[in-house]
């Protein structure tokens, strides 16, 4: 379309790099798909993803696939400072008109952003929740963090959030320590949303949860994206979850990106092996 | 040098050699610029126990000349066992003038309170601090707290009186207040009670704060916007002490002692030894009294 | 009348890598123009390559050359062969719609819901939406009891009349259809004929895949035959029968 449209993007994603261990000058070269491993055969370093770039626009969800290690939480964590890049840029639209690489800013900076305009969904309860506080307690936080000093309006929004999601507003003031894997994520998804931020990350938020379960969770998440509109990352190795929430995907191998597009291409007309053998292991 | 007769030995000037006290008068600047950051310092040997008062001290002892006039409060009262202990001590090693009249004054070392009457710009207000963290209760790693406090990461100690709210219906804490210095750091810098909370914003004085023990200086400089934590909706509260009157000089606005009889019976006094003595001889000190909305 | 659509020199190869790296051409150096407002046929035998090509223009396939312009109603010219992800979603959202041989619904999601939801992401109030979507259903008799049940439950003939309102409401410039009257009665047919017919006196452009005669002669201004993927001559059916 035209040029305007193309620099809509809420969030712009290039070269983002992130290597665990000490990496040589060949490291990046000596790894990825074509290698088989993300192992840098001369010193060991890992390297968790190298070279990613992507563009997120408003409102969309973008599906990261990819087999076990291939680098789908680190990224996701990187892009919510949970760890620190190697490498790459990334810009955010909320900050400085998208004109800052978000990576380098002050703590601080980083901390404002995640608490005002992100929210993250991880894997384990635990990483995201406090189980000190209650389940009111950590929706609570998110709140605070954002601005809200006002109790009354928090255990409302709190309140509102748990109906929404069906966890029984009666355990509000019970720490989710007592809840069920499935309460506890989905206190985490209330947590995460809280404050209406415009992107939200999920992390492999159904799995290991019970099928009736995982079917609630994420019709949650699918009536939260079309209520709110928020923009949404969602990590799943699982392409049921992917087909079922999101608009475009993003294939990992090796800490490479080896294919994106639209899902539903990705799901019927995959154009790289890897991605041909994932979707044929689906059906 | 200072002599001590009585164990024929002499000491320095203050206690103190020379070089720590410039360690120590150095970071006590470096406090007053960071108002709220609790600054580490070495903490030398005193002869007390850490823990009793080595805080004050060190402070006290680095800041005091011939000249300056020492007053010594141990919650409140002059008279106490330790507050005498202390001032003898520091008589003894900076040859000073001490006074129990809060308005003579230059330095005043507390523990546990800040005096009812005003303090003037001529006044130092010396604090001794059991725990100066006051992210330790929801963080237990000084790492951990150390960087939130870089990052003014507040949130646990929010949540924290969000839930004391929803568990106890108020915000109340005992002693020791949260704060917010100068809008940045968050402390809690002396165990004084809510009431005395108000009187560290925009003073005219200077607070410092040391904690012995745990080896940190903390300041509010003068003319300093200090804010207790508080929502929206649920304010931050003073002690309450409706309809009760100090039994020794009928006042009603001061931070009272409960006393109790033999008999069960209860009455109130005022805490502030000095503030009573100058009420009941006539004289009504300047004060400044918060009231709950 | 204007162009809405011009594909150019369309190849599409699959190339399968499990078992063993495989190619097959689907579609051979298609070219073609749509005009606004106009039902075009699509015939063919079976694995003539109708659904690929279709398919590319929706971009659910991504075709191996050539392009696939269409002309937007901001009066700029995509080309949906290559264009940007989130340009194609855009136009998937506001002006293309697909309405495939089978009802992919989300699950758990029920019949009214699925039809009224795209009319609600336009703006329609909850009741305007829903009371749309149920003349809709009233129309091509879809039984009462079923509004409120979950599509994946149903019957060939009625996940398609689902399929067939939600495309409908949707009210797109560019109407993608693929078998629309296969599994449906006679009078169900004529329904749905009625209906594609009204949406094209209301603007839309639709493209049709159809075995079926009856349907083909009703509807369509013009037709186009595929063979082995590759393009043989258009034909105008309209003016053979008239009725
Ligand atoms: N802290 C770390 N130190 C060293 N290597 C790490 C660290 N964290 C992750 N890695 C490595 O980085 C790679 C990518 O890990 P990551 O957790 O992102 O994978 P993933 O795609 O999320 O896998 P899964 O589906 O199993 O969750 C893996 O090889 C992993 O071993
Ligand atoms: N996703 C795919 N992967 C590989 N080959 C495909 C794919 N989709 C279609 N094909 C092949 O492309 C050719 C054309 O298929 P297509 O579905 O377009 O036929 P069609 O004309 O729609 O047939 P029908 O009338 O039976 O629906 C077939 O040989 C088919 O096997
Ligand atoms: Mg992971
Ligand atoms: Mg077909």
């Amino acid at each position: 379309m035209n040029h305007q449209e193309d620099q809509n993007w809420l969030l712009r994603v290039r070269g983002l790099t992130k290597i665990f261990g000490q990496p040589c000058d060949s490291s990046i070269a000596q790894t990825g798909p074509e290698h088989a491993t993300n192992i840098c055969p001369e010193t060991g370093a890992v390297v968790a993803i190298a070279d990613i770039g992507f563009d997120l626009y408003p409102g969309e969800v973008l599906g990261i696939v990819g087999e076990s290690g291939s680098g789908k939480s680190t990224l996701v964590q990187l892009l919510h400072f949970d760890q620190e890049a190697s490498g790459g840029r990334v810009l955010f639209q909320e900050v400085d008109q998208g004109r800052t690489n978000i990576l380098a800013l002050s703590n601080q900076r980083k901390r404002f952003i995640k608490n005002h305009l992100m929210g993250m969904v991880y894997q384990n309860p635990r990483d995201g929740l406090n189980f000190n506080f209650t389940a009111g307690g950590n929706i609570a936080e998110k709140l605070l963090m954002a601005g809200t000093f006002h109790v009354g309006k928090i255990r409302g929004r709190a309140g509102y959030l748990l109906t929404q999601t069906e966890v029984p507003v009666l355990r509000m003031d019970e720490t989710p320590a007592s809840f069920s894997g499935g309460m506890q994520q989905r206190v985490q998804i209330s947590k995460a949303v809280a404050n209406n931020p415009p992107l939200v990350f999920f992390d492999e938020v159904t799995s290991g949860l019970d099928v009736s379960v995982q079917a609630k969770v994420l019709d949650l998440i699918r009536k939260l994206q079309q209520e709110s509109g928020i923009s949404m990352i969602v990590v799943s190795h699982d392409l049921g979850v992917i087909r079922m929430l999101t608009d475009r995907t993003i294939v990992l191998k090796h800490g490479r990106m080896v294919e994106h597009g639209l899902t539903d291409q990705i799901l019927q007309d995959p154009q790289h092996a890897y991605t041909q053998l994932l979707v044929s292991s689906l059906l | 040098m200072v002599a001590a007769t009585k164990f024929q030995s002499s000491y320095h000037y203050g206690f103190i050699d020379e070089a720590t006290k410039k360690e120590i008068r150095r970071k006590t600047l470096k406090a007053v610029c960071i108002p709220g950051y609790q600054v580490p310092y070495s903490s030398p040997e005193m002869p007390i126990s850490r823990g009793w008062g080595t805080g004050g001290l060190h402070l006290t002892l680095t800041l005091i000349g011939k000249s300056d006039v020492l007053k010594i409060i141990d919650q409140g009262s002059d008279a106490s066992v330790n507050a005498c202990h202390l001032r003898r001590f520091v008589q003894m090693m900076a040859d000073c003038a001490v006074t129990f009249d809060t308005a003579q004054a230059t330095i005043i070392q507390s523990r546990h309170r800040v005096p009812e009457e005003i303090l003037t710009n001529r006044q130092i207000l010396v604090l001794q601090v059991p725990q100066p963290e006051v992210l330790r209760g929801v963080e237990r790693f000084e790492a951990r707290t150390r960087q939130m406090h870089g990052e003014a990461d507040y949130s646990k100690i929010w949540v924290s009186l969000y839930e004391a709210y929803v568990r106890f219906g108020a915000t109340m804490r005992g002693s020791g207040y949260p704060i917010k210095v100068n809008r940045r750091y968050i402390t809690t810098p002396s165990p004084i009670p809510r009431w005395d909370t108000p009187n560290l914003s925009m003073a005219h004085c200077l607070y410092l704060f040391g904690a012995g023990r745990e080896k940190r200086i903390q300041a509010i400089p003068p003319h300093t916007p200090v804010e207790p934590l508080e929502f929206e909706d649920v304010k931050f509260r003073v002690e309450e002490f409706a309809g009760i009157r100090c039994s020794v000089s009928g006042e009603s606005r001061a931070f009272m002692d409960e006393i109790f009889n033999g008999e069960g019976h209860r009455r109130h006094v005022i805490n502030d030894s000095n503030f009573l003595d100058k009420l009941t001889s006539g004289e009504r000190p300047p004060q400044r009294v918060f009231v709950n909305s | 009348m204007a162009t809405l659509l011009k594909v150019a020199n369309l190849h599409k190869e699959f190339t399968l890598f499990i078992p063993g790296a495989k190619k097959i051409r689907a579609l051979e150096n298609v070219s073609f123009d749509m005009e606004e407002g106009e039902i075009l046929g699509l015939t063919g035998k079976s694995g003539a390559g109708k659904s690929t090509l279709m398919k590319c223009i929706y971009r659910t396939y991504l075709p191996t050359s050539g392009s696939i312009r269409m002309h937007l109603a901001n009066g700029g010219v995509s080309n949906i062969a290559h264009a940007p992800e989130h340009e194609v979603l855009s136009i998937r959202r506001t002006e293309m719609h697909y309405c495939s041989q089978f009802l992919h619904a989300i699950p758990r999601v029920p019949a009214l819901e699925v039809v009224s939801e795209g009319l609600r992401v336009r703006g329609y109030s909850r009741e305007d939406a829903s009371g749309q979507a149920q003349k809709c259903f009233e129309r091509l008799a879809l039984p009462e009891e079923l509004w409120n049940a979950y599509p994946s439950t149903f019957s060939g003939g009625e996940q398609q009349r689902v399929n067939i309102s939600r495309a409908v409401l949707s009210r797109p410039r560019l109407l993608l259809v693929d078998e629309p009257t296969a599994s449906l009665d006679l009078k169900t047919k004529d329904a749905v004929i009625d209906i594609l017919l009204e949406l094209k006196a209301s603007g839309t452009s639709i493209l049709l895949i159809t075995h079926d005669a009856h349907t083909l002669n009703r509807l369509c201004d013009r037709c186009l035959h595929l063979e082995n993927g590759a393009l043989r001559n258009a034909v105008p059916v309209r003016n053979t029968e008239k009725v």
